[in-house]
């Protein structure tokens, strides 16, 4: 079977799906091949994409650690010289940013990409060519956020962007305007992700997978793609607000023309605090994978889990007022968000609990998988008990903005989203390449960044509540207080730290090339896993699954290699995953249908990368760029879901394999 | 004997975490030194241990499940799916927990946010990068302000008195933050926002602008400075006096006229009269994007200058003051900047090139969008003789 399938001849297609016109265009062939860089660029394939998604995401969070270490080189000792003040606002903005754009969101895009068809028993999600879509665009905003760079400076006003001053008086270069315009098209791309991972995930279900027999991964990111449609238009709201304010003199957040600051910051706030969650629920979902592997047992209350995660999403857009306890809302308003706050707490401490309890009555295997998401649970709570106390408003007025803070959601999001999406690598890193990750070096990379984590943020615990406020390109001997452990002696520790930190992750990508050059190839299923993900071959075939499993039990792949013994009530293996792979490759379906690669998606993204520079830098190149976007949109709408014969070269004869066509998308 | 190791451990690094932190940090929340901060740090006493707690249970949980349950290559365990009388007492306990932290922390909130029983007010305007107090015509605690203050930097008050603040800004977000006095509350333009302060006795407090507010948002401090009742009284009876001129061909009277050919366009000094006998007016709205620069009439009676940044204290002088005894502390600092206690270093720096020490807006390129006018103070240019004169002018300013 090709990897690319060729369309049957006319007369044995069933017509199960609209007949298509037979050419899109009528100008270009479509780009069908099934090797090189054409292959990638153009294609519609979830694993191609998702690995897209990885290999960006894990560009920029080097960037963004690079970012970091300059961050901190500057704090680590007083009246810092390393960078100046303009520069320092620059790279806290962008490494936050980044992070959380660039890195953190496109990472979980990869895994929910990548696996979530693989889970549910899907050959493909539900749009393709809207998926290649989205990765175009993040690309898109992605180089025009960092374009900035060598195009004047880069923003400089905190990822948060507090209007009045986000706006041209008070952030003359055009930093701010490159940052409103990536985002918000990085965001049209999240926006349209998530709508075709709901629409995967409610519709592509194996048979027999209900909601309830689905694996949390995918619960996991099924909220998380609500939160995303629910709260991206919010901040793009925001930020098409202050587009108009910069670049076409409206005055939306112009104090003196009557605007009140505050509106902006109720507006990324809603947005802001689902996207904490958009941030963590996928790591969450990780290690709700990997710790019932390793410790041989199902999930300990696999609905609490699911409901308190879909409870954390929904009360997650109740409190984005605890941003703002400081800002002056009255005491109605701040006793409302408080309690709302610490109600949040309740769902996270149910997952921590039913995390811990999987691992009670287990056997549990320390992979490096495991070691990280061990390491989840252990940094997160932290992180999550630290939240409790700025749940308290009286006390969040002293702890806002200052290093107690800032180690409260790194605790969150390194310790938490972070080590998630590392237990990740580990765990899937055979399934994605086919070859093991070294286990060796991978327990020095999780030993070095506990290490590294733990003496960069806990130290800034102490600085927080001892008055060190954050977002300060110095901090002073003044106000550093006395004694040895001083704020210079914890600003050196933390320093230190992500050196540490840095030489952790750096061992991870070491292992990548060192796997990639060296790398043992994996069995089919090198962790005895629970999921159907592991049914198919590592790395799958492009159409993921032989034949589309019917799905009876939760982690029906185990279940399909154990069964209780009717006398003793112990679990017999009664097949090994790779006779099951074996089983499912001599069963092949006979009709397999995938769409066709499409030169539309990367197409309609650099009109949409165009059009964000001609806000920049004036109208004609804003008109290239509708024009752009309008071209292809016609040749996305009007081309079929599969490639016609005479794309091919030489056309096909075609006769020896059958397929549908697929329905359009 | 593991569990007693295991106690001792955590004993010893709680130990370890409270011997870890700084001294005297100027900026400790953990130090209240008035009313309000101290009803916040009750709360901090309630839900720090609180959550220390929890998190030695669930780590020592952790710690033993990892332990016991490794593989020992045991069977394969039951494929048990979990106990829901163990998940709903998980969901209650912590519930119930937080419903005790939360009716702590409503009455908290509102106790707060309480003015009812004001004593004084005071204006307080945050600007790119300094704070300006503005003291309005009121009687306190039998004294009387018969005409407003307005001063920058250090925020003076009489102790034992509920002090509201009134918040707001000229240009962007900033926020007021005396650790020791009370949270941060955000001074936003176009809004006004009250904070309460209160201080138990005579002393200095630092605080720090902690809302992020542009290029100098790290040298945006300030202080308040509590004084007892002869000693407040004391200082509002010199902030209301004008400046008197300096003494006839002195170098301080050549400062006076620098001062009224430069630095009068935006610092106003009270009382000072140009060389046809009319009062000279600063107009900064002309020149400073925000429209104010800090009254200069009384600048040598507090410590610090630019937004509290620099001292204008030489380090020993400034020591003797933020560590005086609360009895001493009045006498203190109501001494100001005598001559010999006054840091010419720093303050020639600024005269001869302020945005070189203080990242400002001051580059006429970077201008255009603010209408031409500095955030921030410009380099003026002045000769080395001009900032001598001006140096011996602005220590007249008592």
């Amino acid at each position: 079977m090709a990897i690319i399938e060729r369309p049957a001849p006319t007369a044995s297609v069933s017509l199960r799906a609209p007949v298509t016109p037979a050419q899109s265009m009528g100008i270009v062939r479509r780009p069908v091949t099934s090797t090189g860089w054409k292959s990638w660029v153009f294609t519609v394939d979830h694993k191609k994409i998702g690995i897209m998604y990885g290999v960006f995401a894990m560009f920029f969070f080097i960037v963004g650690g690079v970012e970091a270490l300059l961050i901190r080189l500057q704090l680590a000792t007083p009246d810092g010289k390393i960078l100046s003040a303009d520069l320092y606002n620059q790279m806290f903005t962008m490494h936050a940013t980044t992070m959380i754009f660039l890195f953190a969101m496109p990472m979980a895009a990869a895994f929910a990409n990548y696996f979530l068809p693989l889970q549910l028993g899907a050959r493909d999600v539900a749009f393709p060519r809207l998926n290649a879509l989205g990765l175009w665009l993040l690309v898109a905003g992605g180089l025009i956020l960092n374009a900035s760079w060598f195009l004047g400076g880069a923003a400089d006003g905190g990822w948060f962007m507090y209007s009045p001053n986000s706006g041209p008086v008070f952030s003359p270069s055009n930093g701010v305007d490159f940052w409103t315009l990536g985002v918000q098209i990085a965001g049209f791309g999240s926006l349209i992700g998530s709508i075709n991972l709901i629409v995967t995930i409610l519709n592509m279900r194996a048979p027999g997978m209900t909601l309830m027999k689905m694996p949390v991964f995918c619960w996991m990111i099924l909220v998380v793609q609500f939160l995303l449609v629910f709260s991206l238009p919010v901040i793009t709201v925001a930020l098409v607000l202050l587009t108009f304010q910069r670049s076409f003199g409206a005055t939306f957040f112009d104090v003196a023309q009557g605007a009140d600051p505050l509106l902006w910051q109720h507006l990324f706030w809603i947005f802001g605090h689902p996207e904490v969650y958009v941030l963590i629920l996928p790591a969450f979902g990780i290690i709700s994978e990997v710790l019932p592997t390793f410790s041989r047992k199902p999930l300990f209350g696999y609905p609490f889990v699911v409901f308190s995660g879909a409870s954390i999403g929904l009360v997650g857009f109740g409190v984005w007022s605890h941003h703002m306890f400081a800002t002056g809302l009255g005491p109605i308003s701040v006793a409302a968000f408080s309690i709302a706050t610490m109600a949040i707490a309740i769902p996270t401490g149910v997952k921590i609990f039913n995390w811990t309890l999987t691992m009670w009555g287990g056997k549990i295997w320390y992979s490096t998988a495991m070691k990280f998401a061990i390491g989840l649970i252990v940094l997160f709570t932290i992180g999550g008990l630290s939240g409790v106390t700025h749940a308290v408003a009286p006390s969040d007025t002293q702890q806002t903005d200052t290093y107690y803070i800032v180690a409260h959601f790194h605790y969150v999001l390194f310790g938490g989203m972070v080590f998630g999406l590392f237990s990740g690598f580990y765990y899937w890193w055979p399934k994605v390449f086919g070859k093991m990750l070294n286990e060796k070096l991978g327990g020095w990379n999780f030993w070095l960044m506990v290490i590294g984590m733990n003496m960069t943020f806990g130290p800034m615990h102490i600085l927080g509540l001892q008055g060190q406020p954050r977002r300060m390109y110095v901090w002073t001997e003044a106000r550093a207080g006395e004694g040895f452990f001083n704020f210079g002696f914890w600003n050196r520790v933390a320093s230190f730290g992500s050196l540490i930190l840095a030489i952790g992750v750096l061992l991870f990508l070491i292992n990548v090339v060192h796997t990639t050059r060296k790398g043992k190839p994996a069995p089919l299923d090198p962790w005895d896993a629970r999921t159907l993900e592991w049914i198919t071959t590592s790395p799958p075939k492009e159409h993921n699954f032989d034949r589309i499993p019917v799905v009876h039990h939760l982690d029906d792949f185990f279940h399909r290699k154990y069964q209780e013994d009717a006398t003793t009530g112990a679990m017999v293996q009664i097949a090994t995953g790779e006779q099951l792979v074996r089983d499912e490759e001599a069963n092949a379906d006979a009709h397999i249908h995938l769409p066709s690669p499409s030169y539309w998606p990367i197409a309609i993204a650099i009109g949409v990368g165009t059009l964000g520079m001609g806000v920049v830098y004036g109208v004609p190149i804003m008109i290239v760029g509708v024009l752009i976007i309008l071209g292809s949109s016609f040749g996305f709408v009007l081309e079929p879901s599969v490639a016609d014969d005479i794309d091919y070269d030489p056309p096909m004869s075609g006769g020896q394999e059958t397929k549908e066509l697929a329905p359009l998308g | 004997m593991r569990l007693r190791r295991i106690g001792l451990g955590l004993a010893a690094s709680s130990a370890m975490f409270l011997a870890g932190c700084a001294r005297n940090a100027p900026q400790d929340t953990w130090q209240p030194k008035g009313e309000n901060a101290q009803k916040i740090n009750n709360l901090d006493w309630m839900v720090f241990p609180l959550a220390g707690i929890v998190g030695v249970l669930v780590f020592a949980l952790i710690a033993y499940i990892l332990f016991r349950f490794r593989d020992k290559g045991q069977a394969l365990p039951t494929q048990s799916h979990g106990n829901p009388a163990v998940e709903i007492a998980l969901t209650i306990v912590p519930a119930l927990i937080l419903s005790v932290v939360g009716v702590f922390t409503f009455k908290g909130i509102f106790e707060l946010a309480k003015t009812d029983d004001t004593q004084m007010v005071i204006n307080v305007t945050g600007q790119q990068w300094w704070w300006e107090y503005d003291y309005p015509a009121q009687v306190v605690n039998g004294v009387e302000i018969t005409q407003p203050i307005i001063t920058s930097g250090q925020l003076v008050i009489p102790t034992g008195t509920n002090v509201l603040l009134r918040e707001t800004s000229r240009d962007v977000i900033h926020s007021y933050w005396i650790p020791a006095l009370n949270g941060k509350k955000d001074a936003v333009p176009g809004r006004i926002n009250l904070l309460r302060i209160q201080a138990d006795k005579p002393g200095i407090f630092a605080g720090q602008c902690t809302e992020f507010c542009g290029l100098s948002h790290a040298n945006m401090r300030m202080e308040a400075v509590a004084l007892g009742p002869e000693d407040f009284a004391a200082w509002i009876a010199n902030q209301q006096r004008n400046a008197e001129a300096p003494a006839q061909a002195t170098l301080a009277q050549e400062g006076e006229a620098v001062f009224l050919n430069q630095c009068v366009r935006c610092h106003q000094v009270n009382g000072l009269k140009k060389a046809d006998g009319t009062a000279a007016i600063a107009a900064p709205d002309e020149n400073v994007y925000s429209g104010a620069a800090p009254n200069l009439t009384h600048l040598m009676s507090r410590n610090t200058f630019a937004g509290a940044t620099f001292d204008l204290l030489t380090s020993s002088c400034r020591k003797n003051v933020w560590t005086a005894s609360p009895e001493e502390f009045g006498s203190a600092y109501l001494k100001g900047v005598t001559t010999d206690c006054l840091n010419q270093t720093d303050l020639r720096r600024w005269l001869r090139n302020a945005p070189a020490m203080k990242p400002m807006y001051a580059d006429p390129i970077k201008l255009a969008r603010s209408d031409g006018k500095y955030r921030g103070m410009p380099n003026l240019g002045l000769s080395e003789s001009d900032i001598d004169k001006l140096v011996a002018y602005l220590s007249t300013l008592k």
